[in-house]
């Protein structure tokens, strides 16, 4: 930035920069320079006079929060911490919980949909993850600090998710969620029946759509109980039993009977809610969100009844025929039908505003401060199962914090630093990228 | 205001107001708008009590608004203002009332559904230099999206053809209200796209190769273009000299044949209208400015979005731009808001902007993408006239729109709280002062399912 007459005039946000620069100044000063010694996970500092919108436990005004060792220590109106610990000033701003993106499909270097079957459960969306994206960068610099990386909608049951922690700079193992559960991706609608439809195979439509599902769990069952005989001889002493033959992608559907995965379906049209929600009762599995889910305000009760959260945006429209009857009031007549609702971005662009996305919600149905804030984090970690580590400000949570600089749940809010497990990886006053763990050519 | 410019807006206020005379001889309007019940437009009305985002003569707490006859008929503080007896009044107290938000480039009547092919005129991509194509023939009055967008406070906008083509044809300013095309179609063929992003290449694989391959292609084709409907004016002109000339008894001069292509390039090939010129990295935007300097066209820019580099040079053409998208991503080296903050950084240099949805489903949140920019260094004053008085004059419509001045149209929004925040709710919308029901299809599938046991 130059110097120039005009600027305080033109950036008066500048100004208010400053003072926590010079409140972080110390807190820097703590961190070792050497690079892998930054993300120590056991920085000790304190945030004060800051404006804490919680997720869980509503606003505190002039709030402080005490991180150590990558947890949230302590927080409320004032918190008691060793006075050796860097304190940052923040009066004016916000503090948020980082924000979960519960549907992305960025660092996959376009590598989302394998979509040469309509029932891949045995890709691993890890595999593709390329940790070098630049997105990461920009959906961290947005505040996001774990997402959901999905297979895409091609096929009926897509592959297998990964979750991270947006720590741009570091390794890829050093991104995944430690502890996350593993999810699953299904789909429905307009996407399978055109992809394969195009290659004039089933299926074409949406009969063909739910049938290849069964099809495919129904083998699962059999392929499950062979493996079952199979147990139950070897446990008899039955020297005669031989193994059936290892199936990658019958194993993880019967890993999805069992219960072991959370699963996602991508679902825009209400009557195939309803239908996912049949065939989910019929093999004995449960449907851990419906993702875009558009016309969830249609049947928010069968949504609710049976514990399935939506993942939706928050005005996008008519794109397609099945969101033609998307309104931006689905999140909230959701959200009042007691369905937990998550604001999510499917789009390099929306995961770098996902804020001003859940902020649309309360102008467009009312929603309170509160509620929308759930949106962009505990209700998006739960999505994703990781909502007893991440996704608010608790106790005992991960230190996954935003610093806001104006109203997060407006046009206006813009983070000024995110740490994730008590560490900065965004600090919007730092020169080029504004990334203490990363410089350009690592 | 160069001459050519000068004319250019002359033409397109006269057109406005025949299109006013027009709607207000007329009943009723229909798709868009149901008649509504609450304001009579026949009758004075006045907004009392808010705050005034006039545009060119600053904000006016606890302001008066009157409208009379569709135009705005008096402005000013509380108590100075004539409030005719008889009139409606609309309570704005603690509201904000600004001028009806123009977007400079939308698909507004050319799509229905993205993916439903026989919904989309956008676009003819038969061949790339196609400027008879006008999108007012294609304008679908009774889109849907329509009454989405005027739900946010937007009254007026650009219909532009999609940019797959060089010149892909000739954009139409419109009115978000009337009874039919006729109506909403404030100003036909009011500019002319010249896009030269590089995505107008026809190269998807050498196999499948069309020319123009490359970026030299591109302009080389619209170099040609242009020349020949200069060989072609000078044909015409020769011929009217010539029939001019004629003695009676002398054998007729033969007429050249006509050439719709052609003709269509010659008024921008006069400068009498604007071509908007969209490139996004620095050698494109050179390369289209100094081939819109070689043909001396009247040269609004477009995009700019990859051009940090050269922002100086820009600001030193003098021309206006339509800033964005800024959500365009940056480049893989850039910093993250490099984007964001070329709204502000143009305006620093004194370059006039306007903001545009690029979009037709989402015109509705065009003031969030000049909130955004505010976030990143725009002056909050700045960002509103980008939404309103700056795209009147870059449209040459400000003589009737962009500003809450007397006696222009009474395009006039009343919401509750900052025009560029995404929490502010839109409560009217008055459109040559009528108010618009705020209704829609998507307001429909609400009140539906919501009314449900």
């Amino acid at each position: 930035m130059k110097k120039n007459d005009g600027a305080a005039r033109r950036w008066p946000w500048l100004l208010g920069y400053a003072i926590v620069l010079a409140g972080s100044a110390c807190a820097a000063a703590q961190q070792p320079a050497d690079f892998s010694a930054t993300h120590s996970g056991h920085n000790e500092f304190v945030i004060k006079n800051a404006t804490l919108l919680t997720a869980t436990h509503g606003r505190v005004e002039h709030g402080s929060i005490y991180v150590k060792d990558g947890k949230i220590a302590a927080f409320g109106a004032s918190v008691a911490a060793p006075a050796t610990a860097p304190v940052i000033d923040a009066e004016g701003k916000y503090v948020t919980p980082g924000i979960i993106d519960s549907h992305s499909h960025m660092a996959l270097d376009d590598d989302i949909n394998e979509a040469t079957s309509p029932v891949v459960p045995q890709m691993m969306m890890k595999d593709a993850f390329d940790y070098n994206d630049k997105a990461i960068y920009r959906a961290l610099a947005g505040g996001v600090t774990s997402s959901l990386l999905l297979h895409g909608s091609a096929d009926m049951i897509g592959g297998q998710a990964v979750v991270i922690k947006t720590k741009y700079g570091l390794d890829r193992d050093q991104m995944l969620f430690p502890g996350a559960p593993q999810s699953i991706k299904f789909a429905s609608g307009e996407n399978p029946k055109r992809v394969f439809g195009d290659k004039k195979q089933l299926p074409s439509t949406r009969m063909g759509n739910f049938e290849v599902m069964r099809e495919a769990f129904t083998q699962a069952k059999d392929y499950q109980r062979g493996w079952d005989e199979y147990n139950e001889k070897v446990k008899r002493g039955d020297k005669t039993a031989t193994a059936p033959k290892k199936d990658l992608k019958l194993e993880a559907l019967s890993q999805v009977m069992q219960g072991k995965m959370l699963v996602q379906i991508h679902c825009y049209r209400s009557d195939e809610m309803l239908t996912e929600i049949a065939i989910a009762n019929e093999f004995g599995y449960k449907i851990r969100a419906f993702h875009h889910a558009l016309e969830a305000y249609k049947v928010p009760d069968a949504l609710a009844k049976n514990d399935i959260a939506i993942a939706t945006f928050a005005d996008w429209w008519g794109y397609k025929y099945e969101a033609w009857d998307a309104i931006p009031w689905n999140a909230a007549i959701a959200m009042q039908h007691g369905v937990k609702v998550a604001i999510k971005s499917d789009s390099d662009d929306f995961m770098r505003r996902l804020n001003q996305e859940a902020g649309k919600t309360m102008r467009y149905g009312g929603v309170s401060e509160d509620e929308a804030i759930k949106m962009l984090t505990i209700n998006p970690a739960w999505i994703v199962g990781v909502d007893d580590k991440t996704g608010s400000i608790d106790v005992g949570k991960d230190a996954d914090l935003v610093l806001w600089e104006g109203y997060p749940l407006s046009s206006f809010g813009v983070p000024q630093k995110v740490w994730i497990d008590g560490d900065v990886y965004f600090n919007r006053g730092l020169a080029g990228l504004g990334m203490p763990q990363y410089q350009e050519g690592q | 205001m160069t001459k050519a410019a000068k004319t250019f807006a002359l033409t397109a206020s006269l057109l406005l107001t025949l299109a006013a005379t027009a709607q207000q001889r007329s009943s009723a309007p229909k798709n868009a708008v149901a008649p509504t019940a609450a304001i009579d437009p026949s009758k004075p009305i006045a907004i009392t009590g808010g705050k005034l985002l006039t545009m060119t003569h600053g904000t006016i707490e606890n302001g008066v608004l009157v409208i009379e006859n569709g135009k705005i008929a008096a402005v000013g503080a509380a108590g100075s203002v004539h409030v005719p007896a008889g009139a409606q009044v609309v309570d704005a107290k603690g509201m904000t009332v600004y001028p009806g938000l123009i977007d400079s480039e939308t698909h507004l009547g050319l799509t229905e559904i993205n993916a439903e092919k026989n919904t989309n005129d956008l676009v003819e991509p038969s061949d790339e230099i196609m400027p008879h194509m006008h999108v007012a023939d294609a304008f679908h009055a009774e889109t849907a999206l329509i009454p989405v967008a005027r739900y946010n406070g937007i009254t007026n906008a650009i219909v532009a053809p999609d940019s797959k083509d060089t010149l892909p044809g000739q954009d139409s300013f419109i009115q978000l209200a009337g009874a039919d095309a006729t109506q909403m179609l404030l100003v036909r063929d009011i500019a002319m796209p010249l896009n030269f992003t590089g995505k107008q290449r026809r190269n998807e694989t050498f196999a499948t190769a069309q020319y123009p391959q490359t970026r030299m292609g591109m302009a080389a084709q619209m170099r040609q273009a242009f020349t020949d409907a200069q060989g072609y004016a000078a044909k015409w002109d020769e011929y009217n000299k010539k029939k001019a000339a004629a003695k009676a008894g002398d054998a007729p001069p033969t007429a050249p044949a006509h050439d719709l292509k052609l003709e269509a390039l010659l008024p921008y090939l006069e400068g009498k209208k604007p071509v908007i010129v969209k490139a996004e990295e620095p050698s494109d935007v050179e390369t289209a400015y100094a081939l819109g300097q070689e043909f001396k066209l009247h040269m609004v820019l477009n995009g700019l979005t990859q051009s940090q580099g050269i922002y100086d040079k820009i600001a030193q053409w003098k021309l206006p731009v339509i800033v964005g998208s800024i959500y365009d991503a940056p480049k893989e080296w850039a910093r993250y808001d490099s984007v964001y903050k070329m709204p502000g950084e143009l305006a620093k240099r004194g370059v006039k902007i306007a903001f545009a949805s690029f979009d037709a489903h989402q015109v509705r949140n065009l003031p969030y993408a000049a909130g955004m920019a505010v976030a990143f260094g725009l002056l909050q004053d700045e960002a509103m006239k980008a939404l309103t008085l700056y795209p009147a004059q870059i449209w040459g419509v400000d003589d009737q729109l962009g500003s809450l001045d007397v006696g222009k149209t009474a395009n006039v929004v009343v919401a509750n709280g900052d025009p560029l925040d995404v929490k502010t709710e839109v409560k009217h919308v008055f459109i040559q002062g009528r108010e618009i029901p705020l209704v829609n299809r998507q307001t429909e599938l609400r009140d539906r399912y919501q009314g449900k046991p």
